[in-house]
């Protein structure tokens, strides 16, 4: 029974979109009803299976050929396939009414139903030809996707900037799995890992351990898929799709990466470096795309570059081995932006009429940057803002799990964790606020009722994904660093940021810096920031010296 | 005399600059029927010969076969005529196939794997010599970006289209997909770069596919609609590109 409805979850989908095709000519439009209640029930089996592996049985899984077309039933799958299975749902029952007055309406349901259905079969994978068949698919679907409304020169431009990113990371995950494939005989995920457990480090390719290079392929494809820095381009620009295609390509699509990472966890323990590229990537593309996020002016551009700064953190948390929070972050994440990329349309619309925002407090100090007179005790203030949040965090911690002292990441994302609500804090402070103490004890339980959810959901994500605590062990001391090193770049990264508050708030005081001088640098900065660090520009001249290249060779070889 | 065969092979599985030839007969052919016979027939001759030659491929043939399909794919992306896109994909694509030469197991089953894999590669080619000669006799050139719009004025050969150019990049359950997973597979046995470079050069496809698509499909219908294609030769291309999705999923199964 378990295996049939393995089967049904992507072949829902696969049959509604060829009755989509088939019956388009007789039901017209109402194929996308159709359309509807074949995702309400591709829902309900995810449902049933996820319920299934939550509630401790075995792993299951359906072979369709003898090389390939291996479907599972684990728990990473069954998470990923009804967080799937949930968003394509909404967008469908969205794009019902959205896309009615579009024309090639069945095309665009014909293709949800694809993607939906090639998305599902790739978490679902059990062997790597099926997971690079699907993978690949995935960036061709989109592209048609994207480049629905056939007109539009510049939505297609835009999808194949697209295409050659994900075409980037395909290549990558190709390389690994046939390197893969050589050192083990064989395409299935659960033999290869076996192999590799029973004997890591054993194969050898062009000077490098087997786990190394395969780690570092299967690093780039997931920083293609997931919009990681140089390699980022492509997501802020694909805002000329369709709105239900932005939903699921930023709730869904673009979380590939975190979802291939946890699927190759066998692989990552084993590495040496790639753990280390992963933290560092995400962390550039986290803040990278925050900056770009807070200059845009374009609220579905905004979102773009929101997006990539939420799967620079996702990538970032698998570098420091919380491989478990990565996926709850890509859930949580998926969840929040499909719904306001659903929502802007409406958004926009309303504030055509009245920007709908009261000119309170918050209103003058965020958009006026209106700073108040009044100060509170300094020392006070100084340590609520310090010493507050780290008790909240470590307390959140302790109570999920005691040992987590002992693993630098959860010290990293602490930090960060710490750095964040002292930010908030901080800021607060000068806000002209009528009572700031009683904001400062709203934020403060906000921030608590946040760091106990996230620590308590991450924690049991962490159960349900790596029940093995010794493999869990073996994540965390893969992400690791030595510890004399780790503990310098904690105090050096404290005093630099400690540091910088001090000379923000001294500054303030005793006017530090004329504000000519200021200014010039916040306008080299704005500059730089506003061209997107030229990275673009960078990849249209190179794209156009190379089409200009080859067609000097043409003409050069007449031709032929 | 095997060395000369080999040689010979070279203009059918072209390596520059012998490549040129191909292109130059490619190219003063006009008839699409005839332009079919001579993509399905030239690599297969490549492929007898070969085969006839008996002897191990040198190391250094490879690397020439490997220049030959980078230069032609690379080429390829500035081409906006659709038969010399034709011409330069195929080039480059044959030139792959001396990669995967040396995959095969001895015999009768040797020449029917190789010349399977050709034809893999030279069918969806020569559908799109077809749908090259159906553009000239609509709009007098099969050139993209000179009228584009197809998507909407002719749904019927812009959709036959868009999965042949998908075919011909060799994209998932087309049969050119398991040859290029096979050429990756043989060439990252001897070296990574090889097999890298062999990867770049699917990419380049993607890249040229993408191009000829856009240039063609996208963008307002035309005010004077031409005729689409009809049903019937619809049901004919739809059918031989159900046959190779067929033999694609089916030789997906063969990998490794």
């Amino acid at each position: 029974m378990e295996q049939l409805l393995i089967i049904l979850v992507p072949a829902l989908p696969l049959l509604s979109a060829l009755v989509n095709h088939l019956a388009y000519g007789q039901l017209g439009r109402r194929v996308a009803r159709l359309s509807v209640v074949l995702a309400v029930f591709t829902f309900v089996v995810s449902a049933v299976l996820l319920a299934q592996a939550m509630s401790g049985n075995d792993s299951n899984q359906v072979a369709l050929g003898d090389t390939w077309g291996i479907l599972l039933a684990d728990p990473l799958s069954t998470l990923m396939g009804i967080l799937i299975a949930g968003i394509s749902l909404i967008v469908r029952m969205y794009s019902v009414r959205y896309m009615i007055e579009e024309q090639g309406y069945g095309r665009f349901f014909m293709l949800l139903d694809l993607m939906t259905a090639t998305l599902l079969i790739m978490v679902a994978a059990g062997d790597l030809l099926t997971l690079i068949v699907a993978w690949h698919l995935v960036g061709v679907l989109l592209y048609f996707l994207l480049g629905f409304d056939s007109r539009s020169k510049t939505a297609y431009r835009y999808a194949f900037w697209t295409l050659i990113t994900y075409r980037i990371g395909d290549i990558a995950l190709v390389l690994a799995a046939v390197l893969l494939f050589h050192a083990f005989g064989t395409w299935t995920l659960a033999d290869i890992f076996a192999g590799i457990a029973e004997n890591p480090g054993a194969h050898q390719y062009f000077g490098f351990a087997l786990e190394e290079l395969v780690g570092v392929l299967l690093a780039i494809a997931a920083f293609a898929r997931s919009a990681q820095f140089f390699l980022h381009t492509w997501l802020p620009y694909s805002m000329d799709g369709p709105t239900p295609v932005s939903a699921l390509m930023h709730a869904g699509i673009v979380n590939a990466g975190g979802f291939l990472i946890n699927r190759f966890a066998v692989v990552f323990i084993h590495t040496d470096s790639v753990m280390h590229l992963l933290f560092v990537v995400g962390l550039v593309t986290a803040i990278i795309g925050s900056i770009l996020m807070l200059m845009q002016n374009d609220i579905k551009k905004a979102l773009g570059y929101s997006t990539m700064g939420q799967m620079g953190f996702m990538i970032m948390e698998c570098g420091v081995g919380a491989f478990s929070l990565a996926i709850y972050h890509l859930i949580a994440h998926g969840l929040f932006k499909g719904t306001l990329f659903l929502g802007a349309g409406t958004v926009i619309n309303e504030a055509r009429k009245s920007d709908g925002v009261p000119k309170d407090e918050l209103y003058t100090f965020v958009v006026e940057h209106r700073i108040t007179k009044r100060h509170q005790p300094w020392l006070l203030m100084a340590g609520i803002t310090l010493i507050v949040p780290i008790i909240i965090l470590f307390f959140a911690h302790w109570l999920v799990a005691q040992d987590f002292f002992q693993k630098q990441g959860a010290i990293v994302l602490l930090f960060f964790g710490w750095v964040t609500g002292a930010q908030l804090l901080f800021t607060t402070y000068r806000m002209g606020a009528q009572n700031v103490w009683r904001l400062v004890g709203v934020i403060v339980l906000s921030f608590a009722v946040i760091v106990l959810g996230y620590a308590a959901i991450s924690h049991a994500f962490d159960l349900f994904l790596y029940p093995d605590p010794e493999f869990s062990s073996q994540i965390s001391s893969a992400a690791s660093i030595d510890i004399f090193w780790f503990d310098v770049l904690v105090v050096l990264t404290t005093a630099f940021i400690v540091g910088g508050w001090l000379l923000k708030y001294y500054s303030e005081k005793n006017r530090l810096f004329r504000q000519e001088k200021v200014g010039l640098i916040w306008t080299s900065f704005y500059a730089l920031v506003s061209r997107e660090f030229y990275i673009m520009d960078i990849y249209a001249w190179l794209t156009r010296r190379l089409l200009t290249i080859a067609g000097r060779l043409n003409i050069l070889l007449r031709w032929r | 005399m095997s060395e000369l065969l080999l040689l010979l092979a070279g203009l059918f599985l072209p390596l520059f600059p012998l490549s040129m030839v191909f292109n130059e007969v490619f190219q003063r052919i006009r008839v699409a029927s005839l332009r079919v016979a001579l993509l399905v027939i030239w690599p297969q001759i490549g492929v007898a010969l070969v085969l006839a030659a008996g002897i191990d491929i040198p190391a250094w043939v490879g690397f020439w076969a490997l220049f030959t399909a980078l230069l032609y794919g690379f080429r390829a992306l500035a081409l906006r005529e659709v038969g010399l896109w034709t011409g330069f994909i195929a080039t480059s694509a044959w030139a792959v196939l001396w990669l995967v030469m040396g995959s095969t197991v001895e015999g009768q089953a040797e020449w029917f794997q190789q010349a399977s894999y050709a034809l893999a590669l030279s069918a969806p080619l020569a559908l799109l010599a077809l749908l090259g000669g159906e553009l000239e006799k609509r709009f007098g050139a099969a050139y993209t970006g000179l009228y584009g719009g197809l998507a909407l004025s002719q749904p019927r050969l812009s959709g036959v289209l868009v999965f042949v150019v998908l075919a011909i990049v060799a994209t998932p359950f087309s049969p050119g997909f398991s040859v290029m997973m096979t050429a990756i597979i043989e060439s990252s046995m001897h070296s990574f770069f090889v097999a890298v470079t062999v990867a770049m050069i699917w990419l380049l496809w993607s890249w040229a596919g993408a191009r000829l698509l856009q240039g063609i499909i996208v963008g307002p219908a035309q005010e004077k609609a031409k005729a689409d294609l009809s049903i019937n030769s619809t049901w004919v291309y739809v059918l031989i590109l159900i046959l190779l999705v067929v033999s694609g999923i089916y030789s997906i199964g063969n990998l490794g």
